[in-house]
């Protein structure tokens, strides 16, 4: 008995240690960023573009600008797609063999390396249609990264619409409604917080991607402008921007401190990786208290 | 009757199931250009060749990617050889032991975890704790373990590499595996809990027998979808791994994965069509690596609700 209550105690203690170990990480972690990150960070860090600032990566209000408009136009682009999808799985198929392989190809997209649709997003995007999209720009980084987020935003909505009482959906039936008006006035308003929680938790996933927009989006020193410019090989040799022009984010400004680490001081990247932290977390926070704030059930 | 009124009366019904078939059809489209382009190098090289072959771009246009494949499963080995431990105990204590207020407050903090870009995980690993770990930590393994058993020897280096690597991704992947495990550890029922305590056990002898066996599809699934983030991480790694074209030798040696190598030379090459390809040829692999996983994974979850091991 005595060597089965020591037993008992050090697993106690394994699993106590453990959790200590992972729980301390994150303070362990950002508290090292954020130590490195001190010298260089700045408002006028984050408030200058890097071409306005005279040299690479000593400012950042283009990334800064520039990931909020890609995250949010990617998710523009894929959510009504997602929705729609959503609504189809669960209002209107039963389970087929369909549904079960649209269900399976959207877990595959899902666990989809990112690298790999960023190499099918540059070689369909940037290189086939450069015609189109203009080569590295914001609309190629917007629909790769729209595909991307896809089923993040198709999963939460599809979660949330299971959630419908049943009672709600025959009542509004009874009452002489159609299928689209039931989906209308009464499916989607119920699960509306869900939903909205799927779409910002798309915007945290497009704005700290990294390898779907670096082959893509591209990068740019310059703030988004809007305007048409002419330009040689683009549609009517004109290009539309901001759409068709490369655009800077956050995730790249961070990657070009290792790959031009002889050109960024480490201190810049490290402001900028808590810049991007700072993004993401508020992000993902909005989306939980949303989802905590109308719970329902 | 009724069934033509599904159609005729509602006709966003179109409109739905376009929406399903379209997204169908991208997913395809999607899966097929990465087959399709990765096929002239592919079958030039023949595929066991592909597979197994070491030499990337030998003359005659014969492409292998062997030493890729084993750059990314020694460094998802070593990350599961970490992980899987850390986030099982982790997840244990939090759902057998730990106070509800400690549990929400420890859970809120490992999803922040998951918050931070993979980007700035390899920034972190390389600028800060590279030199710590080659400085302390390598050493002290290297001078116990690695002076009699030649995996564990460190043979000197500027710190990257794959344990480098290998730590980082652990901590990268153990928010999924501790939430999945703890939420299927935390579906045991009551019942079965206090049936065994009954019987005279201890809690940890409980936990031993009776929970990790019922929540062991949920665990071996967190697990699985822990591997499948490893596998697929580009950015971190192809910082921390060292990109030197090797089969390492040692947890502490140098070597390249799959996601780095295409990373690094698709933006170059992409106009050498044969390049291009391989490169699409190692996109597919990962492709297939990850559908299997994925495989895995829908397969235990459908035993489980077919199974009815959960009834809390």
């Amino acid at each position: 008995m005595r060597k089965r209550k020591f037993k008992q105690k050090l697993f106690i203690g394994v699993c106590g240690l453990s959790a200590v170990i992972t729980a301390s990480l994150l303070i362990f972690i950002l508290g090292f960023i954020f130590m490195r990150a001190i010298p260089s960070l700045s408002w006028d860090y984050i408030l200058t573009a890097e071409v306005d600032a005279g040299g690479f990566n000593e400012g950042i209000a283009n990334a800064i600008v520039g990931t909020i408009i890609l995250a949010t136009t990617s998710v523009v682009v894929a959510t009504p797609l997602a929705l729609a999808v959503a609504v189809y799985m669960t209002e209107y198929s039963k389970e087929n063999w369909f549904t079960k392989t649209l269900r399976f190809m959207i877990d595959l997209l899902a666990g989809m390396p990112s690298i790999v649709l960023g190499v099918i997003g540059f070689v369909l995007l940037v290189i086939s249609l450069k015609y189109i999209t203009g080569g590295f720009s914001l609309i190629a980084g917007a629909i790769a990264l729209a595909i991307l987020v896809l089923p993040t935003i198709e999963r939460a909505a599809e979660e949330s619409l299971k959630t419908v009482p049943r009672e709600l959906k025959e009542g509004s039936m009874a009452l002489g409604s159609t299928k689209w008006q039931c989906i209308q006035k009464i499916v989607v308003p119920y699960s509306l917080s869900g939903i909205i929680t799927g779409v910002v938790l798309g915007i945290g996933r497009a704005a700290e991607e990294s390898a779907v927009v670096v082959l893509t989006a591209g990068y740019t020193q310059f703030m988004p402008r809007l305007g048409l410019f002419p330009k040689e090989g683009v549609f009517m040799n004109t290009k539309l921007a901001p759409l068709q022009e490369g655009i800077a984010s956050l995730p790249i400004a961070v990657y070009h401190s290792f790959e031009f680490s002889h050109m960024v001081p480490i201190e810049n990247g490290f402001a900028t990786a808590t810049v991007l932290i700072a993004v993401v977390m508020m992000i993902n926070l909005t989306a939980k208290t949303i989802a905590w704030k109308y719970r329902i059930g | 009757m009724m069934k033509l009124d599904k159609f005729t009366k509602d006709k966003p019904y179109l409109f739905f199931l376009t929406s399903a078939i379209f997204l169908t059809l991208m997913i395809s489209v999607l899966v097929g250009t990465v087959f399709w382009m990765a096929y002239p190098t592919v079958s030039k090289t023949g595929i066991i060749e592909f597979i197994f072959g070491t030499e990337w771009g030998k003359e005659g246009g014969s492409y292998g990617i062997w030493i890729f494949i084993v750059g990314t499963f020694y460094m998802t080995a070593v990350t599961m050889c970490m992980a899987v431990p850390l986030g099982l105990f982790t997840a244990i204590y939090l759902s057998e032991f730990a106070h509800s207020k400690v549990r929400s407050i420890m859970k809120s903090s490992i999803e922040l975890l998951v918050g931070i870009p993979s980007v700035v995980y390899g920034i972190f690993g390389l600028f800060i704790l590279k030199d710590y770990l080659r400085d302390y930590v390598n050493p002290l393994i290297s001078n116990t373990l690695g002076s009699f058993i030649p995996l564990f020897h460190d043979s000197g280096g500027s710190g990257t590499g794959v344990f480098l690597a290998s730590v980082i991704l652990t901590i990268m992947v153990i928010p999924t595996i501790i939430s999945i495990a703890e939420n299927a550890m935390r579906s045991v029922s009551q019942e079965y809990r206090e049936g065994s305590i009954a019987l005279g056990t201890t809690k940890w002898e409980t936990i031993q027998k009776i929970v990790i066996p019922t929540a062991l599809p949920g665990i071996v699934a967190g697990i699985t979808l822990g591997m499948t983030r490893a596998v697929g991480e580009t950015m971190a790694i192809v910082m921390l791994l060292g990109n030197t074209y090797k089969i390492p030798t040692s947890i502490f040696d140098t070597g390249y994965a799959m996601t780095s190598k295409i990373l690094n030379d698709i933006t170059y090459h992409f106009a050498n069509p044969e390049v291009c390809s391989a490169l699409f040829g190692i996109a597919a692999v990962l492709f297939i690596i990850e559908a299997i996983f994925i495989g895995i994974i829908r397969i235990i979850s459908s035993m489980c609700s077919s199974g009815g091991g959960r009834n809390a």
